[in-house]
């Protein structure tokens, strides 16, 4: 049973359905959209249709971008040798905007997650693969989030990948640089104790 | 010499059946007498909440507010040797509950947890000898948890891994990824588990002896209480003296033995999640053959072992909340447990009187949500 007009709630249902976004948040929305002038709305609408026309998977490592490959994968200046494994393409801007990686990557679009379903052959893992064996890629930087399901997706690779015979390395994870010891918790110290490098 | 944490000043705003409440309290033994349903229980409750932020009742949040209204509030004054800090919780109906040490906003419950421990006994509390595994389960994992982060993260990360991996033996999937998959998942089931259980077991080394001296004191008596960590996966006893890589590669074989079965029921059959304290007391099983007035002396002794190892192991005493402890004690039980009560602030609730040999600091008779002088 609905309380609002037909097309309202159709709005509502379908913001409902966005990632993060509850029943609260799909009427707050839908009662800002309806009161915005009708331009502004038609900007919204229309860039979704743009983004989703021209925005694609590169043919290559499956970040987003508006041509064939992305730039990464365009640019001569960057290694190809050394791949560095993402699970989102998001992950990409914050290892750029780090700037110590000059390599390309790979992105696998999520993460092994049998709860939701999510095996490997729901991600880029297969051609990742094929990666491999056509390049010549010889580092693998598995750069997935460091929680159960990346860490089962860092593990789940570097089994498949190391009797290839590529270079399988994980990203340290501990301390954050310039981060007061006193404010990391106990977990990340405690990691990055276990994970701590001769000088 | 431990450090003393004392609940100096507590208020109460629309706290469950408390409208309003200012209270100074005082170090050592506070006693709240009162009929049933006074408030007495929920003024322990409000202590905890301020420590955990959660319920020792296991109730949910929105319960904790008085009907009709958006929050309840919560504040305590607490010393801290010569520190004194201010915490305040604005527990909400409907929302995010905010939480706040000296009029600054704390984000993660850990940071509160380490100024202010609490530690409970409620009736309920019978269930860790007479209930079944899961309940002494919680109870070493809560202890771990509340000394170290690392063994809250190790508990959290194996409850998702074991959702994961069941979920994987459910799946009925012909992917040729599915046995590397599982496999990933066993070693992840490994890792944390041996972690989880290496706590377990050092806790239960501290454990043991205090609980001992806990029950032969509360009941006077030199029947023997033991305690063995049961486990489906290890070929021995375990005692504590094992090294992770030990728990690891029993585990890892207890894995391999039941993998067609697991299969077959489609479930996760051995882990620290289905693992048991057991107690025996005169060499019984005290779930099964204790009388009910052991099974009560028992669970309160466990709580007062946790109580002194985390002072023991923290350097500073938790503040002890003892609720309708006397209506599970006979006499001189009841006075042997104010005999046995640690130096630092302890509240108890009474709905009757109180025995002879017993003095408290601080009495406060609680009717109908208020403080009867």
């Amino acid at each position: 049973m609905s309380v609002y007009t037909e097309p309202l709630q159709a709005l509502i249902d379908e913001l409902n359905r966005l990632p993060g976004i509850g029943p609260k948040s799909a009427q707050r929305i839908a009662f800002h959209l309806l009161k915005i002038p009708k331009e502004d709305a038609a900007r919204l609408a229309e860039s979704i249709v743009v983004a989703k026309d021209r925005v694609h998977w590169c043919r290559v490592c499956f970040n987003v971008c508006d041509s064939d490959t992305c730039q990464f994968c365009a640019d001569d200046g960057r290694d190809g040798r050394v791949v560095c494994v993402v699970e989102e393409a998001r992950d990409i801007v914050a290892i750029e905007r780090s700037g110590a990686f000059k390599g390309r990557y790979h992105v696998l679009q999520g993460a092994i997650s049998p709860i939701e379903g999510i095996g490997p052959e729901q991600l880029r893992v297969r051609e990742l693969v094929k990666r491999l064996e056509d390049d010549a890629i010889t580092e693998l930087i598995l750069a997935t989030n460091p929680n159960v399901e990346g860490d089962a997706t860092a593990s789940y690779l570097a089994r498949l990948i190391k009797p290839i015979g590529v270079r399988v390395t994980r990203l340290a994870s501990g301390l954050p640089q310039g981060g007061d010891l006193e404010f990391a918790d106990e977990v990340t110290l405690g990691h990055a104790l276990e994970g701590r490098r001769e000088l | 010499m431990s450090v003393t944490v004392d609940v100096t000043r507590l208020w109460l705003d629309r706290f469950r059946g408390i409208a309003e409440l200012d209270l100074e309290l005082g170090h050592g033994l506070t006693v709240f007498v009162g009929a049933n349903g006074q408030g007495k229980t929920t003024l322990l409750e409000a202590v905890s909440w301020v420590a955990r932020c959660r319920s020792f009742r296991g109730v949910p949040d929105q319960v904790l507010v008085q009907a009709g209204h958006e929050q309840a509030v919560v504040r305590a004054e607490v010393r801290h040797d010569q520190r004194t800090m201010l915490f305040e919780a604005e527990i909400k109906s409907n929302g995010r509950n905010r939480v706040m040490l000296n009029k600054s906003a704390v984000s993660r419950r850990r940071d509160l947890q380490d100024l202010l421990r609490v530690s409970v006994f409620a009736p309920d509390d019978l269930e860790l000898v007479k209930g079944g595994p899961a309940f002494r389960r919680v109870y070493l994992d809560e202890l771990l948890g509340s000394l170290a982060a690392r063994y809250d993260a190790a508990a959290m990360d194996y409850e998702r891994i074991l959702k994961h991996r069941n979920a994987l033996l459910r799946s009925n999937s012909v992917d040729a990824s599915y046995a590397s998959t599982l496999e990933v998942f066993d070693e992840q089931l490994i890792n944390a588990g041996s972690e989880l259980v290496r706590g377990r077991l050092q806790l239960l080394g501290k454990l043991e002896g205090e609980l001992r001296e806990a029950y032969a004191s509360l009941a006077s008596t030199d029947t023997s209480v033991e305690c063995t960590y049961e486990s489906g996966w290890s070929t021995d006893a375990l005692d504590g003296s094992e090294d992770i890589e030990t728990l690891r590669s029993q585990l890892r074989e207890a894995l391999h033995r039941l993998r067609s079965k697991e299969r077959e029921r489609k479930l996760t059959l051995v882990g620290p999640h289905r693992d048991d304290l057991e107690i025996k007391l005169g060499g019984l099983g005290a779930r099964h053959y204790a009388s009910q007035g052991e099974q009560r002396t028992l669970a309160l002794s466990l709580r007062l072992a946790g109580h002194r190892v985390i002072t023991d192991l923290t350097g500073s005493t938790p503040v002890l909340l003892l609720d309708d402890v006397f209506s599970e004690l006979d006499e001189s039980r009841a006075a042997a447990l104010v005999e046995w009560l640690p130096h630092g602030q302890t509240f108890l609730t009474t709905t009757g009187v109180l025995p002879a040999s017993v003095t408290p600091e601080l009495t406060l008779r609680i009717e109908n949500g208020k403080v009867c002088q």
